[in-house]
């Protein structure tokens, strides 16, 4: 055949129109959508995305995921090392109860869901592994609804802290929990007890080289402008690179980095909400894509389990929330509002759970319809949720100028 | 609500209130923490008064009955050491500063109580904009007469406070060129300004009475003068300075007051006029807006000078009332702060100049409001 520059049929289009359509059709559903009900514009995205994959159209699938992988790092990234400077560790040294509250709704999670997939006789090691992914808190979701909602106030702050936290100790527990299935699938105990010492500590020194550089380049750059928010993506796409040479996972040093950040250099640190344009488009996505990884097969199976869970894992949360919010300076309703808005479970579990499925395909599949389906109904509930949450607290600043 | 009966009290005695911002940590803005920060504080027994003002990201701190500067201090250090360690509890800074530099009037919440409920409803927006952070100095008062002398012949000396006091130049993100902006909120209310010229208690009670048969007030407090008698506690309250950064300014300031009102009330130096206000709001205008570099027009002599050479003469005139209180040495570093450009307006300046970043102009003002 000879060259010509006229396109030839079929066309092919790329990655790129799958992209286009995703965002147009998150915004478009989204803005239909929230004329009708006043809910956050993510739980539209997340509808919007569960109807483009297999759950509808069937236009992205879970195949497809590891394509896309690289843009929802990014975004969580971003998210978290955000995240992370929200995080003021000199508060959690002077108001011990915070901390205390935390590791006490963590625990509870864990038990919780632990204990009720023991009694539905489920694998020791499965259960453990989704007890520790069910311990999180969706940063995403508490984040882009806390912006949203332009909230603020103690139960806001709590939230974000309590996401950070539960959102460290997850992925923690989960790459313990892993190493001792290295040991008990390869009986190698060396390397299982090596391995998740290798990940967190490789993600703390990520995270520190990250905090320094981020300092270093603050004394040249402002990041709330334009040039700064090109070094802020720049330097999180070093870390990420970094990670993914060193076979770390993608949470924690962010936001470990972001905590440090603010531990060192107690200086207000601000860029533009979303980072920009170019933020905003990663976290629709964000939000959209993981609609690619739920199928019929993974609700129908993980249905019943799943909403067994939530109703367990969010009493769980609720009671840790209660029991030392008080001591902590919060009101009742304040406690019961932060453990309500401590719900959401959306894209960082399914990184999780894809994390697993690479390193024991057999073993992961089991554990994703569960946790996927949790998921689904925990972004969108969970946004919702915590939108309410917020709004109780009296906390969101909506249609103010 | 009548007026009731002036409270006796112990002349010259001092009691200092100060309004306090309440920010978040991560942006330094506004934060409508008071109801949080009055729960936290309302599980120990304190022995000061922390009451909640108009909107929920203020609060105001009340020393009790001082007798000296080194009393007013000594509170003061108390009550915000208390603030500071519940503040930190709760991931809030505090800071002092007449205004916020940047936030939105707007976005500020109305502490609900019935009394500020009903202002909102009166005032409107005013209510919110009323978001600005002052000192009150009271001075005790043998008696309502002399309360009434005493109050007007203060009127001479409000530019005095306002330039020493003032630490507000930003308001909603921007320079306002104002040494300090504050006052220009609180003059946008309807009874705002001075008290009317009656010498005699029973010639301001008469006056009251008709103000509370127009309808238009309920109590003394719906006057929002510079500065009014408060008969339940005896004293003359004087509500013109911006609120300082520091308590150490706090204090040198109500020192300050008192040796000016030591020095009216025992040489009783003039005897005030109405025609004292004539160049009552032109004084106050300058000393807003340019500090102590702003013109002082004398209302006996209606001779023109710098704010700044009046000063010197004042502190000149009250030193020897200043050392019989022991406030001569907070009086005379009060004035030279002001002299050497350590006024609270220029350090914000400096400060805003420097980082270039309200938020951590602001940052800077919590970090102050600790140290001293």
């Amino acid at each position: 055949m000879i060259d010509t520059p006229w396109p030839a049929g079929p066309f092919e289009f790329g990655e790129v129109l799958r992209i286009a359509i995703a965002l147009l059709w998150a915004i478009l559903f989204s803005d239909v959508l929230r004329r009708f009900v006043p809910i956050p514009r993510i739980t539209c995205y997340a509808l919007a995305g569960l109807m483009l994959g297999p759950l509808g159209l069937g236009w992205f699938e879970v195949q497809d995921m590891p394509r896309f992988r690289m843009l929802i790092d990014l975004a969580l990234a971003l998210l978290l090392f955000e995240l992370g400077v929200q995080v003021n560790l000199r508060w959690l040294r002077t108001n011990l109860w915070v901390v205390a509250g935390s590791l006490l709704e963590s625990a509870l999670a864990f038990a919780a869901v632990f204990g009720l997939l023991l009694a539905l006789h489920m694998d020791a090691k499965l259960a453990a592994v989704i007890a520790a992914i069910a311990m999180g808190t969706s940063p995403a979701v508490v984040m882009c609804v806390a912006a949203e909602t332009r909230a603020q106030g103690q139960v806001t702050q709590r939230m974000l802290v309590l996401a950070a936290l539960n959102t460290a100790y997850a992925i923690i527990a989960s790459k313990l929990i892993i190493g001792g299935l290295h040991g008990a699938f390869k009986g190698d105990w060396l390397l299982a007890v090596m391995h998740p010492l290798y990940l967190i500590l490789g993600s703390f020194g990520i995270g520190t080289a990250l905090a320094f550089a981020f300092k270093l380049l603050r004394r040249r750059f402002d990041f709330s402008d334009e040039q700064g928010g090109v070094i802020l993506f720049a330097l999180l796409l070093l870390t990420l690179s970094a990670l993914e040479a060193l076979n770390l996972p993608v949470g924690l040093a962010p936001l470990f980095g972001g905590a440090l950040v603010k531990f060192i250099d107690p200086r207000p640190h601000l860029w533009p909400r979303y980072f920009g344009t170019a933020g905003a488009v990663l976290f629709t996505l964000l939000f959209v894509l993981p609609g690619a990884a739920v199928t019929w097969h993974d609700l129908a199976s993980g249905a019943g389990v799943a909403l067994a869970l939530l109703l367990v894992r969010g009493l769980a949360k609720g009671c840790g929330a209660l029991t030392f919010g008080p001591a902590s300076g919060l009101s009742l309703r304040q406690s019961l509002a932060l453990g309500l808005a401590l719900s959401p479970m959306a894209a960082l579990a399914l990184l999780l759970v894809q994390d697993i499925r690479l390193i024991y395909p057999a073993f992961g599949n089991e554990a994703a319809a569960i946790v996927f389906t949790l998921m689904t109904v925990l972004e969108l509930a969970g946004s919702v949720a915590v939108q309410w949450a917020l709004r109780s607290a009296g906390e969101t600043r909506e249609g103010g100028a | 609500m009548g007026l009731g009966a002036f409270a006796r009290s112990e002349a010259l005695t001092l009691g200092v209130e100060l309004e306090l911002q309440l920010v978040n940590t991560h942006d330094y803005d506004l934060v409508s923490a008071a109801p949080d920060l009055l729960r936290f504080l309302s599980r120990r027994k304190l022995p000061w008064d922390i009451k909640p003002e108009i909107t929920m990201s203020m609060i105001e701190i009340a020393t009790g009955v001082c007798h000296r500067h080194a009393d007013a201090l000594s509170q003061l250090g108390e009550i915000r050491d208390a603030l500071v360690a519940a503040a930190d509890s709760l991931n809030i800074g505090i800071c002092g500063g007449g205004t916020h530099g940047f936030q939105h009037w707007g976005e500020r919440r109305i502490f609900e109580s019935r009394r500020f409920g009903h202002l909102s409803d009166l005032y409107g927006y005013l209510a919110k904009q009323f978001t600005i952070f002052g000192q009150h100095v009271h001075i005790g008062c043998p008696d309502p007469d002399s309360a009434l002398y005493l109050l007007h012949a203060l009127s001479r000396f409000v530019p005095h406070f306002i330039a020493l006091s003032a630490s507000s130049p930003f308001v909603q993100g921007h320079d306002t060129g104002f040494h300090s902006a504050r006052l220009n909120s609180v003059f946008a209310f309807p009874l705002s300004g001075r008290a009317p010229y009656v010498q005699t208690w029973d010639a301001f009670d008469a006056y009251f009475e008709s103000m509370v048969k127009t309808g238009v007030v309920e109590s003394m407090k719906d006057f929002y003068w510079d500065i009014r008698p408060k008969p339940e506690f005896g004293t003359v309250e004087v509500r013109v300075m911006d609120t300082p950064l520091t308590i150490t300014q706090a204090a040198r300031l109500a020192a300050f007051v008192q040796s000016v009102a030591r020095y009216l009330l025992v040489e009783r130096p003039f005897e005030p006029g109405e025609s004292d206000y004539l160049v009552y709001t032109f004084n106050r205008f300058q000393a807003c807006r340019f500090g102590g570099q702003g013109t002082y027009v004398d209302p006996e002599s209606n001779a023109h000078r710098t704010l700044s050479e009046e000063l010197d003469a004042t502190f000149a005139r009250i030193e020897p009332h200043a050392m019989a209180l022991g406030a001569d040495q907070a009086c005379s570093e009060l004035l030279r702060s002001l002299r050497t450009g350590e006024g609270d307006a220029a350090l914000l300046r400096r400060e805003f100049a420097e980082t270039g970043s309200l938020p951590e102009t602001v940052q800077r003002q919590c970090q102050r409001w600790r140290a001293a």
